[in-house]
């Protein structure tokens, strides 16, 4: 039997995400089911809105689906936990170190147990980027900060900011109108949605992570004969997610890189004491999703601990 | 041809079937789409996409600003707004031939400055500047004709409906494609004047004459306008508000000024609401409909097909532009021009960029075709609404009277065809 | 008319949430999500009324030109088919409401459960079966006449 898998994402068909990522990936399956299974990719939201394709790929609309488990607050707690500030270090370790995490505990079956979930993925971190500078917590009292996602919107609040909750491609707008004087977001997404012109100096450390994935239909998953469906699973692995996620990475770290060269940019560059200020700041986050599992009846502490030590184990854990 | 392009080209013949017999076409939409998509991928997903897709649609954030640009003008109709702003058109344009015309035209533009839609611009302006025409002797054709066209402005000039519409379904930025509709509609009134004048020259009474007091005068009644307007669009201009907290402030305020000056009171304001919410609905059903039916569309992978077709005709982009154009003003005969747009642009939408044209610009083009077809024949809502209210004047005659207005519309759309910067200057001040 | 009141509290909502960020520099916790589940709830009240009152965008020309007896059970068979489409969506929009109450999907701000509002949402669609079929009932009992002349105000462009 032959299968051509419908895949559903909601990043433009250019993104280095399926350019270096997926179409690889894509291939890479083909080739090695000698063309019983081949895909059609969906993106730019033409087959759902972004915060629908988990929902997608649980009732067959599309086969396989990149998701965004925090477009969704309170559905997917525990993977809520890598969105906390200041654990990832990078994106490629850390996303084979988050995915170990999150298969091995099980936490896949809990909490997305209606879905096949394949692999975890992240962006290179993102940082602060402000008109002014920022070095410590003090920097965004008062300031109007546009946050990545709804960890780091209530992050901005317990700092004295407020926040604008916007979608990255208007935040050019809210920065240039006034409405944002701080924006969150990786390097080269600076560039690519043009904020790099209206934001001047950056914080330079790895601040926040977006989390993403993977995942398919169980139906579809099940239904495929033993030797197909392992070529599906070996491509959905802690090392699969290093992989599907290292092009991207590499993208928007190059954006550090061209800010860095920019005379008319400044990074400030925190030192150790000024890091445990945010640190510090970001500890509130960390309670309340602890609290969260107690409430659910989870032991928090052992699953954050397992989440250190799995992103340590790659080079991935932040301040390591 | 493969299975899914039979099951798409069933598909649309199902849908025209079905819009012929007048099932509500966002309805239609939605059941071919469906069961579309479940001829491909299986009736189980396919139901589905009704448990996610509709809910979306109706509280996304971005689409909540139909409801309040359309609340905005049921308010400033039934606050008796166009009143002030014909009276002030009159004072000045008054003394020259055919004045009542001329100050229909600049009253409708006004007008259209505070209501995103063109069929209540033409419905109020039809009560108040019909009877003075007919007064002073304007043959019928002449006096609905203008009417009807200047209507139209209702959705060139922002805020318009049917611009917040083209924005969601193509993603870009409505506070931009607001600001690109301003010189066009400026464009647009400078033309409609000389097109009353050239077209209907036999038939226009001579002015009134003119009085410097009351010419001053009459622009203190306009002030609601000026100040809606400002506040409005000149704050999604100089990027104080978002499109949709202006269009909030923008209903708030003309609710404000319409108590403020004794027009509205209780239950007027709950009848402009209860009004809204029905226009908005029939609107959100379009669009319900058009998400079911184009995830229906991208199962089949038609748009990229039809893409890849048109390119390889090889017409180059003007020639394939003007096939797509001629196409919308077909289907504007005899479409409505909401769903018109919902229905199409999606399908033509990866076309135009394909060929390197602007969103923007293109986007003021499609309102343009949609302007045409609210009073070209045999479907002119416009026209429509006119008769409705005037019974006594036949279909056929307003449609006489609109012909040199349709020669108009059709002369400015090539002229922005041909100098795209017309419609891009002022948004690429932002 | 409720549905109407409702439209009016987004309004002042998304307001005051304006005036809140500008003037005040603190956003209104959540009013992004509520307003636009609000939103939501007022057009699916709405569609309920249209429902029964009729007024959605319709292609008039062929019915037009039809004798009057075809006319109303084209109108007939239109609700019907109106009616298909809004029991499956009743059924299927169920489903999304009860996973959103299972999975604790809330708000972004306050974390407030969304499930209440999507309730508030559904209720919407399951009364339109009601009016729909009502409306049918009056066109089959020929109580109700077709609406082959709109409200001018109800047709939108
Ligand atoms: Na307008
Ligand atoms: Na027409």
């Amino acid at each position: 039997q032959e299968y051509n898998l419908s895949l559903a994402h909601w990043v433009p068909a250019t993104h280095p995400l399926q350019v270096l990522g997926m179409e690889p990936w894509m291939q890479s399956i083909t080739e090695e089911s000698g063309g019983r299974i081949t895909f059609t990719v969906y993106p730019a939201q033409q087959l759902g809105a972004a915060a629908d394709h988990y929902d997608m790929a649980r009732d067959g609309i599309a086969d396989i689906a990149f998701i965004n488990p925090g477009y969704q607050p309170g559905r997917f707690p525990i993977l809520a936990a890598a969105e906390l500030p200041f654990l990832f270090a990078n994106a490629t370790g850390a996303v084979r170190g988050l995915t170990e995490w999150y298969q091995q505990g099980g936490y896949d079956d809990m909490e997305m147990g209606d879905v096949y979930f394949c692999m975890a993925l992240t962006h290179d971190p993102g940082t602060m980027h402000g008109k002014e500078p920022i070095l410590v917590p003090e920097d965004v009292r008062g300031r109007t900060v546009r946050p990545a996602n709804a960890t780091e919107a209530r992050f901005v609040n317990l700092l004295g900011g407020a926040s604008v909750q916007v979608p990255a491609p208007a935040m050019r707008e809210v920065l240039s109108n006034g409405t944002a004087d701080i924006t969150q977001s990786p390097w080269q997404s600076l560039y690519i949605f043009g904020a790099d012109t209206l934001v001047t100096h950056h914080l330079d450390m790895p601040f926040y992570a977006s989390i993403n994935g993977f995942v398919m239909n169980r139906g579809m998953i099940d239904g495929m004969p033993e030797d197909l469906r392992t070529i599906m699973t070996n491509h959905c692995s802690p090392e699969a997610a290093e992989t599907m996620s290292t092009g991207w990475a590499g993208a928007e770290a190059a954006g550090r890189a061209s800010i860095a060269a920019d005379p008319a940019h400044t990074m400030h560059t925190p030192n150790a004491e000024q890091v445990a200020l945010w640190q510090a700041a970001a500890e509130p986050l960390t309670a309340e999703w602890l609290a969260l599992m107690a409430s659910q009846g989870r032991d928090g502490e052992a699953m954050l601990q397992g989440l250190r030590d799995a992103l340590a184990r790659y080079d991935g854990l932040y301040g390591q | 041809m493969t299975t899914p392009d039979l099951i798409a080209l069933v598909g649309f013949l199902a849908l025209f079937g079905m819009m012929a017999l007048r099932v509500p076409i966002g309805i239609a939409m939605g059941l071919v789409g469906v069961f579309g998509f479940a001829a491909i991928r299986g009736i189980n997903p396919a139901l589905n996409l009704l448990a996610t897709s509709p809910i979306r649609v109706i509280t996304d954030f971005n689409l909540t600003l139909v409801s309040f640009f359309i609340l905005m003008g049921i308010f400033a109709t039934n606050s008796g707004i166009s009143k002030e702003l014909f009276k002030a058109g009159n004072a000045w344009l008054g003394p020259f031939k055919g004045g009542l015309g001329l100050s229909t035209i600049a009253a409708c533009g006004g007008f259209a400055a505070i209501c995103g839609s063109s069929v209540a611009t033409a419905a109020t302006m039809t009560k108040i500047a019909l009877p003075e025409m007919r007064r002073y002797g304007y043959r019928e054709d002449a006096a609905t004709g203008v009417i009807a066209a200047g209507g139209t402005l209702g959705i060139l000039i922002p805020p318009s409906v049917v611009m917040v519409v083209y924005a969601y379904i193509t993603e870009t930025d409505v506070g931009k494609l607001f600001i690109a509709g301003i010189v066009p509609g400026l464009l647009a009134i400078a033309m409609y004047m000389a097109a009353l004048l050239i077209g209907h020259r036999k038939s226009l009474p001579p002015g009134t004459p003119f009085s410097l007091r009351e010419a001053m005068r009459s622009l203190a009644g306009i002030w609601a306008v000026v100040l809606l307007f400002v506040m409005v669009i000149g704050s999604i201009y100089w990027g104080v508000a978002t499109p949709t907290e202006a269009s909030a402030i923008g209903a708030t305020l003309t609710m404000v000024v319409g108590i403020v000056r004794g027009r509205l009171n209780f239950r007027q304001i709950v009848d402009s609401l209860t009004e809204a919410l029905r226009t908005s609905v029939s609107v959100y059903t379009v669009l319900i409909g058009a998400m079911l039916f184009g995830y229906f569309l991208a199962i089949t992978q038609s748009p990229q097909k039809l893409t890849a077709w048109l390119v390889a005709l090889d017409f180059g982009p003007m020639g394939t532009l003007a096939l797509i154009l001629l196409v919308f003003i077909i289907a504007g005969c005899i479409l409505d021009s909401m769903a018109m747009i919902i229905l199409m642009v999606p399908i033509v939408y990866p076309v135009i960029v394909h060929l390197g044209f602007d969103p923007i610009w293109f986007g003021i083009i499609i309102v343009m075709t949609a302007e045409l077809g609210l009073i070209t024949p045999p479907v002119g809502i416009n026209v429509y609404v006119i008769n409705m209210i005037a019974k006594e004047v036949k279909l056929p005659v307003i449609f006489r009277g609109v012909l040199p207005f349709i020669a108009a519309d059709v002369l400015r759309l090539g002229i922005l065809v041909a100098f795209p910067a017309i419609v891009l200057w002022l948004p690429r001040t932002m | 008319m409720l549905a109407g009141l409702l439209l009016g509290l987004c309004t002042i909502l998304i307001v005051v949430s304006a005036i809140g960020r500008y003037a005040l520099t603190t956003p209104v916790p959540d009013s992004f999500d509520v307003s636009r589940l609000l939103i939501g709830a007022c057009i699916m009240w709405g569609f309920a009324s249209v429902g029964y009152r009729g007024g959605h965008i319709t292609v008039d020309l062929f019915v037009e030109m039809m004798p009057e007896r075809a006319r109303r059970w084209v109108e007939f068979l239109a609700w019907a088919v109106l009616l298909l489409f809004v029991v499956l969506l009743a059924w299927k929009m169920f489903g999304r409401v009860d996973s959103a109450m299972r999975s604790n999907e809330s708000t972004f701000d306050l974390r407030l459960p969304v499930w209440p509002l999507m309730a508030l949402i559904w209720a919407g669609t399951a009364i339109s079966i009601f009016t729909v079929t009502v409306r049918l009932f009056l066109l089959a009992s020929g109580k109700a006449t077709p609406e082959f002349e709109r409200e001018a105000a109800q047709k939108l462009d």
